[in-house]
């Protein structure tokens, strides 16, 4: 069996190995998610393109839809790259070469909500820490609207919850658990301390938990449906716990109130700290390499938000890495479905009605590039030679792509 | 099959004669909750006058000491491979150290393996549940968040 790098989710998980003898696919350590992401991956992996004239979808060699790409690209006079959020950083290095190249726009999915969250004054708060950090330190570990059980499963298992650690002896036995969410979540199971709050209320929950740490003031009767002892239990815990971390996904982001439920995540870290004790909040994103599209895209690009998408800003899409039309809010789908749509990545929906379609192999079985992991440590694939066959690397291809329209512009 | 301590306590002298290993007939009482005391291992239980108490002791013990070959199903349809179940079971951690540290197990010398994608349970004879253990752990389905596995 040998090594592989699984880019099934943000976790990269780097301990699994995987063995494929005559088509059978046998994998030890992948979860649900990465036995199946891994199983697809090979199902597609020989590289494929075609042109879609009309709706009529015909079989082209690569260099014609390089060609054809490029030609659509270059005619384009505002054109968005999306996407990158399952792509290598050294991929995600040529499109901002690209999008330089055309003058267009660059997105990602991070735009729904992530880049705003990691821009927030939060994030200047000495945040850096790592889940390594997180497996040894962590003692009381809330998800608070992120649900690692459907989306990053071994989250827990691996890193935040169950594990034993340098200062984390007993594993669970050492910790305390928390889980705040709209609804009943399996996350749950594990926790000691569960709170289900209508949507929109998680800054009255974090008001509330900053005045019984701080001490300012005592709870005394229910806040946004949670009994006063369940507060107080869990704030005692906090107070309690040398190092408390909060993994934060889109009920905070995406719940309409993103901008009060962070300052209330900073003001709860500001009165952990207060009282002397370590906090820290991490953000909870699925996508593969979301966390590095966001680091490479965050120095000198030009970025756009969704809405721009809907509003009609763009006549060429390039889209890169992610199954767009299946990601996308429907209207920011639609909008997107009806440019020219130039499509690079593995066989979806998107690749269905792209007018130049490139399905590459993907990158867990290159084996080539890096990704950054939720916690923004860098992972560097593994090559592994199970998969002899016919391969084209997404990286390849957009260098290949670049190369053309550099060409066509001098 | 989950004993309550409280209930077999009831059954006890409840004299805390310390004849036994245990300081308190409620320690006790939770040693044998857990497997690890028989209600014969309590001298005055077995004097006269507590004949009914010991027979009722022995039967609500009886299906854990001669639990052998079942006791535990995993649902592979539920499970998602989080590995929760290798991390948390002792006999795991035992076998193969770093999945303790949430490391992904490859040892096929475990009970739980993490195999295309699904947790499977392969050598269900080193569970501590069975013999000469006999404990009675529920780790894995405490922790297993989908409820794939189940422990009656």
């Amino acid at each position: 069996m040998e090594d592989v790098v699984c880019n099934g989710c943000s976790l990269l998980c780097d301990d699994v190995v995987v063995e494929v003898t005559d088509g059978e696919v046998h994998s030890l350590g992948l979860c649900r998610l990465g036995h199946q992401h891994l199983l697809s991956s090979i199902e597609s992996n020989s590289p494929q393109a075609s042109t879609r004239e009309s709706g009529k979808a015909t079989e082209v060699s690569i260099d014609e839809a390089l060609e054809r790409a490029a030609e659509l690209l270059l005619s384009s006079e505002r054109p968005i790259l999306y996407g990158w959020s399952g792509s290598t950083n050294e991929t995600i290095t040529l499109g901002l070469e690209l999008a330089k190249t055309l003058g267009g726009i660059i997105a990602t999915p991070a735009n729904l909500g992530m880049t705003q969250a990691l821009s927030h004054t939060l994030h200047s708060m000495d945040l850096g820490i790592d889940l390594e950090y997180v497996r040894n330190n962590g003692e009381l570990i809330i998800y608070w609207g992120s649900d690692p059980t459907e989306s990053s499963h071994r989250h827990p298992s691996k890193f935040a919850v169950l594990p034993r650690g340098e200062n984390i002896p007993e594993g669970i036995e050492s910790r305390t658990i928390g889980v705040v969410d709209v609804r009943n979540t399996e996350t749950m199971k594990m926790a000691n301390h569960r709170l289900i709050i209508p949507p929109g209320m998680d800054s009255a929950i974090l008001e509330a938990l900053v005045s019984e740490i701080s001490g300012t003031s005592s709870i005394a009767s229910d806040v946004a449906g949670i009994g006063p002892q369940e507060l107080i239990g869990l704030a005692r815990n906090i107070r309690k716990a040398d190092c408390t971390v909060i993994f934060y996904g889109s009920g905070i982001i995406n719940s309409g109130n993103a901008d009060a439920n962070l300052s209330g995540l900073q003001a709860f870290i500001e009165a952990v700290r207060g009282i002397g004790k370590q906090a820290f909040a991490l953000p909870m994103a699925p996508e593969s390499n979301i966390m590095g599209a966001i680091k490479s895209l965050s120095t000198d690009a030009s970025t756009s938000s969704i809405t721009d998408i809907v509003a009609g800003d763009f006549d060429a899409a390039l889209v890169v890495g992610d199954d767009a039309l299946v990601e996308l809010p429907g209207s920011a789908a639609k909008a997107l479905a009806q440019l020219p749509l130039v499509y690079i990545g593995p066989p979806g929906i998107t690749s269905g009605k792209a007018r130049v379609s490139i399905c590459i192999t993907d990158d867990v079985i290159t084996g080539i590039g890096t990704m950054n992991r939720l916690d923004l440590v860098e992972i560097e694939f593994k090559q592994w030679n199970s998969q002899k066959e016919e391969r084209l690397a997404e990286h390849d291809v957009m260098a290949r792509l670049l190369e053309l329209i550099r060409k066509e512009k001098s | 099959m989950k004993l309550n301590p409280m209930e077999l306590y009831n059954l006890l002298p409840k004299t805390n004669c310390r004849l036994c290993e245990a300081k308190t007939c409620m320690a006790f009482a939770t040693k044998m909750a857990l497997g690890d005391v028989l209600p014969e291992d309590c001298p005055p239980l077995l004097e006269k006058g507590f004949e009914k108490n010991l027979e009722k002791l022995r039967d609500l013990v009886a299906p854990m000491q001669s639990a052998e070959e079942t006791g535990i199903k995993l649902d592979e349809s539920k499970c998602t491979g989080c590995g929760n179940c290798v991390v948390v079971c002792p006999v795991d951690v035992a076998v193969e150290p770093p999945t303790g540290r949430g490391k992904a197990g490859r040892s096929r010398d475990t009970v739980f393996i993490v195999e295309n994608g699904v947790s499977k349970i392969i050598n269900l004879e080193k569970c501590r549940r069975f013999p000469p253990d006999r404990l009675n752990c529920r780790v894995c389905e405490q922790y297993c968040c989908t409820d794939a596995i189940e422990i009656w």
